[in-house]
């Protein structure tokens, strides 16, 4: 396929967490909020002159350091955040926007605090407690908490955080998801016009980089997407990725080179959820209805009730079938604990009630630093794909006869 | 005549003197407690504590043999079943090995003090393991069953106590965690099997065994409904989607803010508390009794006037209750009892008036007291008893613990509204979850300050490998604890895993840091370096 216009710039720009747009933006008088979870409401980071950053760490290689003050237990995600802050990369952010969603991350951001490694005037961080589950109760604690905890901070800085702002800021996230949503589709195509890693690409970058600076180059790049023929490769099947944070893409294309199509991306920095347009209802206080809406979608294994656990299968049961996928890959950064024990449940519910073949992995943060044994495990589910799939034609043609 | 006599008495003389040189010889050797392990299951024997406290220790070995023969005569039948249903519950033979593990070393008050609270956990467990087994469904159907609610194990149960009909059962605590205290090698299958599973070995063994327990099939079957929780942290809340699945009844998650100390989340948790009074009504048609509840948290109110009592002694120079007994009988009187059973009221005010008399007269509670010491972060289970060895072998007394620190806000008796704030305030700081909770205050400035209010110059910090709160803060509790200049030991353990970190390993850690460091001689010798691998 013809190489996308955008995207060596794109990767360029995922190099690092202070990347140019970023720089352009602060000059032009914008702050950049740092966040770390999808519990944080991304869009209500970006009112007025802020601008929302969901934090990475590029590049991660040495967490001597962060490894001393959290230990090795620890995710490496949330120490490579640690790392990269006593490095003084988050340096340049305005605040921190930080969720008690998880005790891991939770840590790192208190580390973060304790020892003042982001010392920018007028620097903000600040909590907020995130229910394990989605009722009218917990729906009313998170807004009060939004908007105690975050918004409140944010006007400290002159910010508009009034409902209009709210209502401006939902445009041009709905545009972003908009365009995501629109190239996404194409991965249920069966001749691939938009592969799993260029998809994990584009929607790093909306994640990373000021909005109102990538969406024309978004816009442009779904143009030629739609133009684009598709490639005459082979892939040897489709897949669905469920899981931690994947914010390297070094992974997707490792997953991608041994001929498995990543068709729904199910995982934290993936666009299931994140990318799904949101909309006010009539009658429904403002802010109310965004935090609303970023419970619903949340996919997360920390909630509990049984709904949602359900919810959690069935969402993955339902990106299979509508991205006609072949099987699914759960996957977890080692240490996490919520994606621990969800793996481990999720592969058994998903094999042996919905019937999809599965596989089961734990990950370093950066892929490189164990990619021949991830690639030999991903390499031997697509063989056992092939295999399943040659047998079940074996069996047609039997029955057939 | 005369020389037979002579030659006779001669011989005795000898024999005499022979038995005489081999005792003297038996006592030089076995000088400390190390030389009572053997290197096999048991011990080579009793301790010998003097005459009276012998016999007052063995009349209470006696105490606890009967409680498990009334044990076995509450259901036979069903009791034998369990024994071959359930792996785990063999375990439960070596109970009165565990009291003698936790009482090594003790003498007078002290040890008087230790049995009367043990025999109160022993009586509790045995009665809620025997209501259990009548209960269990896997052995014929019931009608006791539909009176019970089940509780998360690491849910406090005050609540139940205004359902004075229905029964509280924390599910998982006799599977799981009184029996990975009693037998340290009692969960090893299940890590086993869950990791077989596919649980990441680096999880905390507690949520794991929780959930493998689950997929093994060896929780008895009972119950209208369940309460399941998200306390006391990440794993535990994993955990609870194996135990619904499991039972497959009614659930309701009781969930609490983790940033507690937000005011603006009290209404949350309160609400919280109203909704699960709410299902346990709907689900058993029972009605919530105030008169009972409101009895219940008066009896709560005495138990916890009475545990800070304890603690304030324990600030003297003359501490009474130290080491794992603090956290252990706290556990059960405010988690599993949740001031339902009037015995631990009774032994409670037993024990106060045995410290209070020993404190005056100035008794001291060990041989030596070098040492005042905290003990921070969740002890291991497989060794509950290491602050025990810690006050034999080096002298150094833990006056409190985390676990232990529970909250001590006195609940309204009058006021409904209230009441249920209290309940929300304390389920919020529940064990382990004060201080695992709500930002690092809790754990990180709060040990600085028990440190401090109980004038201890040293920290034993259990690290658990798994436990991911407490490791997140790692660097900063080294750093601070310099700063201040107490000295911080780390003693690595994984919870219920022995072959992770051996206790032998948790031993080695706080030797070395005495000799190198400290550069301190041990108090009894034998207890430096002995073989308890085998050990219950």
């Amino acid at each position: 396929m013809k190489d996308l216009k955008h995207m060596i710039y794109f990767e360029k720009l995922l190099e690092d967490a202070h990347n140019e747009l970023v720089v352009k933006a602060q000059e032009e008088g914008g702050l950049a909020i740092g966040y770390t979870c999808f519990h944080m409401p991304e869009l209500l980071l970006n009112l007025d002159k802020c601008f929302s950053l969901r934090l990475r760490a590029p590049k991660t290689t040495s967490l001597e350091i962060s490894t001393y003050y959290m230990s090795n237990y620890v995710c490496e995600f949330c120490r490579a955040i640690l790392e990269r802050s006593i490095e003084g990369g988050y340096n340049f952010l305005d605040g921190i926007a930080a969720v008690d969603a998880c005790a891991q991350m939770n840590r790192c951001v208190e580390n973060i605090s304790i020892q003042k490694l982001i010392d920018k005037d007028k620097f903000f961080m600040s909590h907020i407690d995130v229910p394990y589950k989605v009722d009218d109760n917990g729906i009313q604690h998170y807004t009060n908490q939004v908007r105690l905890r975050v918004l409140d901070e944010m006007s400290k800085l002159g910010v508009d955080t009034s409902d209009e702002a709210i209502k401006k800021a939902l445009d041009i996230h709905n545009e972003v998801c908009a365009i995501i949503t629109e190239i996404g589709d194409f991965r249920k195509e069966k001749e691939v016009r938009v592969t799993g890693h260029e998809f994990h690409i584009l929607n790093l970058i909306t994640y990373t980089c000021p909005k109102a600076l990538i969406v024309d180059m978004l816009r442009e790049t779904l143009e030629e997407i739609k133009a684009r023929t598709p490639d005459d490769k082979k892939w040897r099947a489709r897949v669905v990725l469920v899981g931690s944070e994947i914010d390297d893409p070094a992974l997707t294309e490792m997953i991608e080179d041994t001929g498995a199509l990543i068709v729904a991306d199910r995982f934290c920095f993936g666009s299931f959820p994140g990318r799904q347009q949101m909309h006010l209802v009539e009658g429904e206080d403002v802010l109310t209805c965004i935090c609303r809406q970023y419970l619903e979608q949340s996919q997360c294994p920390r909630y509990m009730s049984e709904d949602k656990i359900q919810q959690r299968y069935d969402m993955v049961d339902g990106y299979a079938k509508e991205y006609n996928a072949d099987g699914i890959i759960y996957e977890q950064i080692k240490f996490c604990d919520y994606w621990g024990y969800e793996r481990a449940m999720a592969s058994h519910v998903m094999q042996n009630e919905f019937g999809y073949q599965v596989l089961s992995i734990d990950r370093p943060y950066i892929s490189k630093s164990s990619s021949g044994q991830l690639r030999t495990r991903v390499q031997a589910f697509i063989e056992s794909i092939e295999i399943k799939k040659i047998n079940n034609s074996k069996g047609a043609k039997r029955n057939g006869k | 005549m005369e020389n037979n006599d002579t030659a006779k008495q001669a011989k005795q003389n000898e024999k005499r003197a022979q038995a005489k040189a081999k005792m003297k010889a038996q006592e030089e050797k076995l000088k400390g407690l190390g030389d009572l392990y053997n290197g096999k299951m048991y011990m080579k024997h009793r301790e010998w504590r003097g005459f009276k406290d012998t016999a007052y220790d063995f009349f209470r070995w006696l105490i606890t043999m009967k409680d498990l023969m009334v044990f076995v005569a509450r259901a036979p039948r069903r009791i034998t079943k369990a024994m071959f249903n359930y792996r785990w519950l063999c375990s439960y033979l070596s109970s009165p090995a565990f009291i003698d593990r936790h009482s090594m070393g003790l003498r007078g008050s002290a040890l008087r003090v230790l049995h009367l609270q043990y025999n109160a956990m022993i009586k509790n467990t045995t009665k809620l393991m025997a209501t259990t087994f009548k209960a269990d469904k896997r052995f014929g159907k019931n009608k006791l069953s539909e009176k019970v609610v089940l509780f998360d194990e690491m849910m406090p149960m005050h609540i139940m106590a205004g359902f004075p009909n229905l029964i509280g059962i924390p599910a998982q605590v006799a599977a799981v965690f009184q029996c990975s205290v009693m037998d340290q090698n009692s969960m090893i299958p299940y890590l086993d099997a869950i990791e077989n599973y596919g649980l990441p070995a680096d999880v905390c063994p507690l949520p794991a065994c929780e959930a493998a327990v689950a997929i093994m099939d060896e929780y008895p079957k009972m119950g209208k409904c369940y309460i399941s929780s998200s306390m006391p942290c990440d794993g535990s809340v994993m955990a609870s989607s194996y135990q619904n699945r499991y039972y497959n009844i009614p659930t309701f998650p009781l969930v609490f803010p983790v940033r507690y100390m937000d005011e603006s989340a009290e209404d949350y948790a309160v609400e919280e508390i109203k909704k699960a009074i709410a299902f346990i009504e709907e689900n058993t048609g029972e009605k919530f009794d105030w008169d009972a509840f409101f009895t219940c948290m008066g009896r709560y109110n005495e138990e916890t006037k009475l545990e800070m009592n304890k603690w304030e002694i324990n600030k003297t120079d003359c501490p009474q209750v130290t080491g794992a007994t603090l956290a252990m009988y706290r556990m059960y009187s405010f988690l599993i009892s949740a001031s339902r059973d009037p015995l631990f009221l009774k032994v409670s005010k037993k024990v106060d008036k045995i410290i209070t008399k020993a404190n005056q007269s100035g008794e001291k509670c060990s041989k030596e007291q070098r040492h005042r010491a905290v003990l921070w972060s969740p002890p291991a289970h497989y060794y509950e008893h290491y602050s025990l060895w810690a006050e034999n072998c080096w002298g150094i007394n833990v006056l409190v613990d985390m676990e232990s620190l529970v909250a001590t806000k006195m609940f309204s008796t009058t006021d409904k509204e209230q009441a249920l704030k209290d309940v929300a305030y304390t389920y919020e700081r529940m064990t382990m979850r004060r201080h695992t909770n709500g930002g690092y205050v809790n754990v990180l400035d709060e040990l600085w300050r028990v440190c401090k209010e109980f004038n201890a110059d040293m920290v034993l910090m259990l690290e658990g490998v798994s436990c991911k709160t407490m490791a997140g803060l790692k660097g900063l509790f080294d750093e601070q604890a310099r700063e201040r200049g107490i000295h911080l030991v780390w003693v690595e353990h994984d919870l219920m895993d022995p072959r992770t970190v051996s206790r032998k390993s948790m031993r080695e850690s706080l030797n070395r840091y005495m000799t190198t460091v400290l550069r301190e001689e041990p108090v009894d010798p034998t207890l430096v370096d002995f073989d308890d691998e085998l050990v219950w």
